[in-house]
């Protein structure tokens, strides 16, 4: 129907550009630039299912790729494409950022530049999921990471300018480390930013460059670092439960909707394919890592007593189960043994990571309308919601139970598959990752019981609460619909991720084998 | 019935393909039929009103339409296969090939009498291949009359995922014990779906008050919640259908937590309740751990077999045939050492990895067995789980008698025996002791418990203990078939419950009742039917009693076998067997108490009153089925363990326990086989009766004629009666280990997070302000500090040069003059001549 | 009588500047100032000719002395131009008066 060139051209680039006319509106007039921003997303949002639908799910590789010359003296190109592994999260970031809009009315400040930044921010999501080439990526990384410096920062909560700062100065940390590391790859490369390239040259399939271990390890330790802070894993989540408490609802719905995705896609997308060495020796590190960020976000969350501080913590929780899926790259006697667990847990982790976009959306926006209402968030102020919002509170458990990993909802294939796989890596970190279910279901069901249950409401304003408005129908109900599409049949997603899942397996697996089979006993030894 | 029995018989067994389709068809119809019902009546409000009682209508249309579907299933089974399961195929060696011919099962219709002899043939044609035998099979009919029905009947709806060869997807699985318990499960939520119209009736108001609910401006109202009860319900049974039907352990486990679910919505029915919100937590948590346990078991099962599947699929093995292999006598392939269990493919051959035969740790093997059976645990609220089934009495009676006795809390033991191929002796020994100490713990509590509901919870934990102790001792069948009736007299029991606390306007108290049966006669002797069931008493030399009786002899039967096998566990025989009179007392206590004597609470007697017939209804047709439903159709058959019931049931065992087998593990038990149950049955029949007799004597010399006063007793073992009260004292005990820890360690986690990672933030960002604070100070000082001295020292000399500047022009003139002068002066005194 | 010398020339042009100087360095009367410059200018003047006539310049000194004195005009005439604006800024035309660029 469209060329690739446009099609991918106009998801990225489209919000921008509509943000353009938003100059000319008038200021007083809120609503009609509230429309004119869901509008635009919808139209992006359209243009990602037209994506989606032209996807051809037998092949493994990158589609609608293209690439054109930007900065030709540095050899920085214009590439974008998409595949398995993207495909998923840019539909999702089309979804997550029409919700969000559709969420945006509590704002009422501002409005005029609040929709422009909002714009901006999703095309700077887009292009990192659809980039190919590094600089390009760690362009729109930045690009991306500057209007929600403004967004948390001017519309946010009492301690937003701390809030802003601190989500800022994380990810930018992070952005430095990345930097480093693509520059490192850029001259050991032989000059290049193609990611494409770069992995053929990891995987050592090229005749001109090669990746030494030592060179892999660092910038794997580097990026790692980066995307960890952006996941959030332990320890660099605490910017998280500050940015989520301050931010205003569409932007935490986006905040844990997409941007923590790009954590996890920078690592299955650079810092694995490039440093397939580093990936192999830190494995071990990065389950670990995962199983205790499941463990200890879940403690965390129970003890809040701030509503969105504790939907916050369970997404470092939520999180850890793709970290945990993601390094699941057992290697015995330089083979790696059982690849079908790590291909299931590479699945796992991808679906988590969608699943968790719509659960964990879907929990900030139901705060956000309590919030909106009540104004305030102390989870021992609120009870006997259900009483007065029975259809609000339906949903809403509908999504909690989500979150909860309640069989037939999204939460529970990402949960259970990246922990059944986990036993083949190792089982003792397989259990105490299991037992993150016994916590998970506690502090929900706690929560639901101070919020929802009960007989009357404890907290101020209670005159101000109202029935659900159509809007947050609207937004509700298409969460509750996609948690329990992807619950029932997860294998819309898994089969379209599949080619590309298992060529990624396959060609980290032949690169380790070949590369390190020979000697790498020894090593692989010292590292388990 | 008029059709060609013969050749019916003929396709269906040369066609095994059809004959599952259509019992797939008809039990997906029963299953989804309630989730739409679900669906439909969340939002009955759309297109009803509050007072209306439409909801429950399309809920019992569901349950029902799906009860007629399961019984025709289970009829429709029964014509193709020509009923062989209700004659004695299974094991020709005890001799009892009783009369077949008018075999019947409970629900079912008459039907037409089964050619003896073809099913004698058929009887002995049980060979290595028949038990595999799948509707996806590519099996190759037997000719003639050597046919034999296929045991089970499985296939696929769906994938759910794909990598590479490992596969998950939604199968189905049906062979005789889903059918029961599908016919079993509609029939009882059916019934309890028509008491509840009556139960809830109250909740048919805009203004509900609640009693119990106290709110800062006095009393608690809110509208009526009648469509969304059974819109939990028919949630309820989608989930329990589901689980049933399940075609692989994965599966198994996803509507294992959808019943989860459901039981926490119901349980929580009353949210204003603290009490019920806190009780429906519980029971979830507590569930959860349980499913911690079973989700290890997954682990294991499938990193090491690589598929979730009970049935072969084509010519890839399920976990069934991978473990037992297939050599007919139900012995797993172990190693020499005792250190693997070899798994198996469809023909019986060792499974081989890159040349070497695939296998699974034996101690893995058990690990995922107690795995699964944690989560049998949780469920079945069995020791040490076991606490939250009191508590979920909060719920309202009709979920009582639905989700925690008859089927949900049964589904611990439904998995237990579905997943029996997979356990180990070990594993068996496990689920035997837990059963045993559940049994015995919770039967004690009940003596003491005052609340009728309570009374009655406890007594299902102990008899799902029962259940448990019998499968554990490889009374596979008896478990099942007591899972069964129990299934029956409970719901009953729980139903009469909750008519006499309708009748008595929510007084659960046994101390405020008495001598209702004059009131209430109906509820009275359906009660009376269930207590004898249970109570497992019958009249001696014909032996002819209640359900209860003739399955709980089984289990007994099966205890004592196994002791006898294995004399260091004879606890796990003399236990059941107390425990048996202990739950006589307790059960004709609760009779006695509630129903007979003079009324002790004389307002609470007056207001009370019989139930309407919606409620009395399901009361009768449940006493009649927990009276016969272990009895043999016509006289000259059997009854018990020859009946219909427990023939269909055993006829899935998947297990052959022909020969007592020994095991080679760790533990060395010997599991008995039929022949060794069979030779102890009478001598196990006579001593359980002797218990249960000796129990409702007692019980009536207390509490029917008094002759004993119970307070005495109280007082001569105080505390051994405390200790009671409080329910072995476990929920102080988890409070204190686990509640409070997690707390604890969850505010340290927060406290971490605020202290530590962001107080090593916070450091750092004030190191960082301190160093810009002294850069900020080099800059002013020292830097600027150089750039200001040129320009100070400029300007001064400026400043000094000014004075010069008089703006008098005469005195410049004199400047010039005297400068010149000078410079004359210099030039002719420093030039050289 | 003899020839008159430089030295005599140099002599009177030395006499000339030194008077000049001194009327400029003592009149407080602006045209005093100026007939003080118009006696030094022709002081230099009286070199520059005496120069001419005494050493083989030829009559490049001649040549600058009417320079000079072609100056002094300009110059006279641009002074008493200033003299009179003077004047008219501070109705005197005392020297001594005018300081406005004191520093």
């Amino acid at each position: 129907m469209f060329s690739s060139e446009f099609l991918l051209g106009a998801i990225v680039f489209l919000p921008a550009l509509w943000a353009i006319p938003l100059i000319w509106f008038d200021g007083q007039n809120k609503d009609s630039m509230r429309y004119w921003t869901v509008l635009g997303t919808s139209l992006t949002f359209v243009l990602t299912l037209q994506l989606w639908a032209s996807f051809d799910l037998a092949q493994g590789g990158m589609q609608h790729s293209f690439s054109k010359p930007w900065i030709p003296g540095w050899n920085v190109n214009y590439a974008l494409g998409v595949d398995g592994i993207s495909l998923p999260l840019v539909v999702l970031t089309g979804l997550v950022t029409v919700l969000a809009a559709l969420a945006s009315w509590s704002i009422d400040k501002h409005v005029k530049g609040y929709m422009m930044l909002f714009l901006l921010l999703e095309t700077g999501m887009m292009g990192v999921f659809l980039s190919l080439d590094f600089f390009l990526f760690y362009v729109f990384w930045e690009v991306m990471l500057l209007p929600m410096y403004f967004l948390i920062g001017i519309w946010g909560g009492p301690r937003r300018e701390y809030a802003a700062i601190k989500f800022f100065l994380y990810t930018l940390a992070g952005g430095v480390l990345m930097l480093i590391a693509m520059l490192m790859f850029y001259f050991y490369g032989g000059k290049t930013f193609d990611l494409q390239e770069l992995a053929r040259i990891a995987a050592g399939q090229s005749s001109t460059a090669r990746f030494s271990e030592t060179m892999q390890l660092t910038a794997f330790i580097m990026l790692f670092i980066g995307f960890a802070i952006k996941l959030p894993s332990f320890p660099f989540h605490t910017w998280l439960p500050d940015a989520h408490v301050e931010a205003p609802t569409p932007i935490s719905m986006i905040l844990a909707g997409v941007l923590l995705k790009m954590g996890g896609y920078g690592i299955i997308r650079i810092a694995m394919p490039l440093c397939p060495y580093g990936a192999q020796y830190a494995a071990y590190f990065m389950v670990a890592l995962g199983v205790f960020s499941i463990i200890y976000g879940a403690f965390a969350a129970m003890a809040q007593t701030d509503f969105k501080r504790l939907v916050a913590y369970s997404s470092v929780s939520h999180m850890g189960y793709v970290l945990l899926g993601l390094a699941v790259w057992k290697i015995t006697d330089g083979k790696t043994t059982g690849g079908e667990y790590w291909n299931m847990g590479i699945s796992a982790a991808m679906f988590q990571m969608i699943a968790h976009g719509i659960s964990s959306t879907g929990m900030f926006f139901m705060v956000g309308v309590l919030y909106d209402r009540v104004h305030h968030r102390d989870l021992n102020k609120f009870g006997g919601i259900a009483q007065l919002m029975p259809e609000y509170s339906g949903l809403a458990a509908v999504i909690f139970f989500a979150g909860l990993g309640l069989p037939g909802l999204c939460g529970f294939i990402g949960e259970i598959f990246t922990v059944l796989a986990c036993w083949n890596f190792s089982p003792l970190l397989a259990i105490i990752a299991a037992a993150g279910v016994i916590l998970t279901a506690g502090y929900i069901l706690w929560t639901m019981q101070r919020v929802y249950l009960g007989p009357e409401y404890k907290g101020p304003h209670p005159e101000a609460i109202t029935p659900f408005t159509a809007r947050e129908k609207s937004v509700a109900y298409t969460l509750v619909v996609f948690a329990v599409l992807l619950g029932v049949f997860p294998n819309l997603l898994f089969s379209r991720m599949d080619n590309s899942v298992t060529k990624l397996v396959q060609s980290m697996s032949r690169t380790y084998d070949t590369h390190h089979g020979a000697g790498a006993t020894v090593q692989t030894t010292q590292v388990r | 019935m008029d059709f060609d029995l013969f050749s019916v018989v003929q396709r269906s067994i040369m066609d095994p393909q059809s004959t599952g389709e259509v019992l797939r068809t008809l039990l997906t119809v029963a299953w989804l039929l309630p989730l739409c019902g679900f669906v439909a009546e969340i939002y009955w409000l759309r297109w009803s009103h509050r007072l209306s009682k439409s909801a429950a209508y399309s809920a019992v249309a569901c349950i029902g339409i799906g009860f007629l579907c399961s019984a025709s299933a289970l009829v429709y089974w029964g014509v193709q296969t020509n009923w062989q399961a209700l004659q004695a195929t299974e094991h020709g060696e005890h001799g009892e090939h009783a009369e077949h011919e008018h075999a019947e099962h409970e629900h079912a219709e008459l039907h037409q009498p089964a050619d003896a002899a073809k099913a004698e043939a058929a009887a002995h044609a049980v060979d290595k291949h028949e038990h595999q035998q799948a509707a996806v099979g590519e099996e190759h009919p037997h000719e003639g009359n050597h046919a034999v029905a296929p045991k089970f009947y499985s296939g696929s709806f769906y994938k759910l995922a794909q990598f590479g060869s490992l596969i998950v997807s939604l199968d189905w699985y049906i062979d005789s014990l889903t059918l029961v318990m599908f016919t079993m499960v509609t029939f009882i939520a059916t019934c309890i779906h028509l008491f509840a119209i009556g139960y809830m009736k109250d909740e048919l108001t805009e203004e509900y008050e609640d009693h119990q609910v106290h709110t800062s401006h006095g009393h608690f109202t809110r509208p009526g919640r009648f469509h969304r009860f059974f819109a939990y319900l028919s949630l309820f049974c989608f989930s329990m259908l589901g689980l049933v039907l399940a075609g692989n352990i994965f599966q198994v486990f996803i509507f294992w937590e959808l019943v989860g679910i459901s039981s926490y919505l119901l349980i929580g029915f009353y949210i204003e309740r603290k009490s019920a919100s806190t009780a429906a937590n519980k029971a979830f948590i507590m569930n959860r751990v349980g499913d911690f346990g079973f989700l290890i078991g997954l682990m294991i099962l499938w990193t090491w077999c690589g598929t979730f599947q009970f049935a072969d699929v084509g010519a890839e093995p399920g976990l069934f045939t991978m473990i037992r292999g297939d050599n007919g006598n139900g012995v797993m392939d172990v190693s020499e050492d005792g250190q693997q269990v070899f798994l198996h493919d469809t023909h019986g051959h060792r499974l081989e990895t890159d040349g070497k035969p695939s296998s699974i740790g034996y101690l893995l093997l058990i690990a995922a067995g107690c795995g699964i059976f944690a989560g049998c645990i949780g469920k079945s609220a069995q020791f040490p789980l076991q606490t939250w089934l009191p508590d979920a009495m909060e719920g309202p009676t009709p979920v009582s008698a639905l989700v925690h006795s008859a089927t949900m809390v049964a589904a611990g033991v439904y998995l237990a025996a579905r997943f029996y191929p997979v356990f180990t002796p070990e594993v068996l020994l496990v689920i035997a002791y837990i059963g045993c100490i559940t049994l015995f713990v919770a039967a004690t509590i009940a003596l003491v418990a005052t609340d009728i509901k309570r009374v009655l919870a406890y007594s299902t934990i102990s008899q799902l203990g029962y259940m448990m102790l019998a499968i554990g001792v490889a009374g596979w069948g008896a478990g099942l078939f007591h899972l069964v009736t129990h299934a029956f007299f409970k719901s009953l029991m729980f139903l009469c419950s909750g008519s006499v606390i309708a009748g008595c306007h929510h007084v659960q108290e046994m101390p405020q009742m008495g001598g209702l049966r004059r009131k209430m006669p109906i509820t009275a002797y359906t009660m009376l039917v269930g207590v004898i069931a249970i109570s497992g008493l019958a009249l001696p030399i014909v032996n002819i009693g209640f359900s209860g009786f003739y399955s709980k002899d089984a289990i007994v039967a099966s205890a004592l076998a196994y002791s006898n096998a294995n004399s260091v566990h004879m606890l796990l025989f003399v236990t059941p067997l107390v425990t048996a009179g202990i739950t006589a007392f307790y059960m004709f206590r609760l009779w006695f108490l509630t129903f007979y004597g003079e009324p002790r609470d004389q307002h609470v007697y007056d207001h009370c009153h019989e139930s309407p017939l919606v409620m009395t209804g399901p009361l009768m047709a449940l006493s009649v089925l927990a009276a016969t439903c272990a009895w043999s159709w016509c006289l000259t058959s059997g009854s018990g363990e020859e009946g219909p019931l427990y023939r269909l049931i055993s006829f899935s065992a998947t297990v052959p326990a022909d020969a007592a087998i020994t095991s080679v593990g760790p533990a060395h038990v010997t599991l008995p086989s039929h022949h060794d149950v069979h030779d102890v049955h009478g001598q196990a029949g006579v001593l359980a009766l002797l218990a249960a007799v000796a129990g409702s004597v007692f019980a009536y010399l207390m509490y029917g004629v008094r002759i004993i006063n119970p307070a005495d007793i109280r007082r001569q073992f105080p505390g051994t009666y405390d200790f009671l009260v409080d329910k072995w004292r476990f929920d102080v005990l988890y409070d204190a280990m686990f509640v409070r820890p997690v707390h604890i360690v969850s505010a340290w986690c927060a406290g971490f997070d605020k202290k530590v990672l962001d107080g090593i933030l916070h450091a750092s960002a004030s190191i960082t302000m301190v160093v810009s604070r002294w850069d900020r100070l080099f800059d002013e000082n020292m830097v600027d500090g150089l750039v200001n001295m040129v320009g100070n020292v400029t300007r001064s000399i400026g400043y000094s040069l000014r004075v010069v500047q008089t703006g008098r022009l005469r005195q410049y003139v004199m400047w010039i003059a005297v400068g010149v002068v000078v410079l004359f002066g210099v030039l002719f005194t420093s030039m050289p001549r | 009588m003899g020839e008159v010398g430089l030295e005599a020339y140099l002599f009177v042009g030395a006499v000339l500047f030194v008077c000049g100087v001194v009327c400029m360095a003592t009149k407080r009367n602006g045209i005093g100032v100026l007939m003080g410059v118009e006696l030094v200018l022709n002081g230099a003047n009286i070199n520059f000719v005496a120069f001419s006539r005494f050493t083989p310049l030829g009559l490049d000194g001649q040549a600058t002395a009417l320079f000079v004195v072609v100056l002094a005009a300009a110059e006279a005439a641009v002074a008493l131009a200033i003299a009179l604006n003077y004047y008219n800024n501070h109705l005197t035309i005392d020297v001594d008066r005018g300081n406005e660029l004191q520093g």
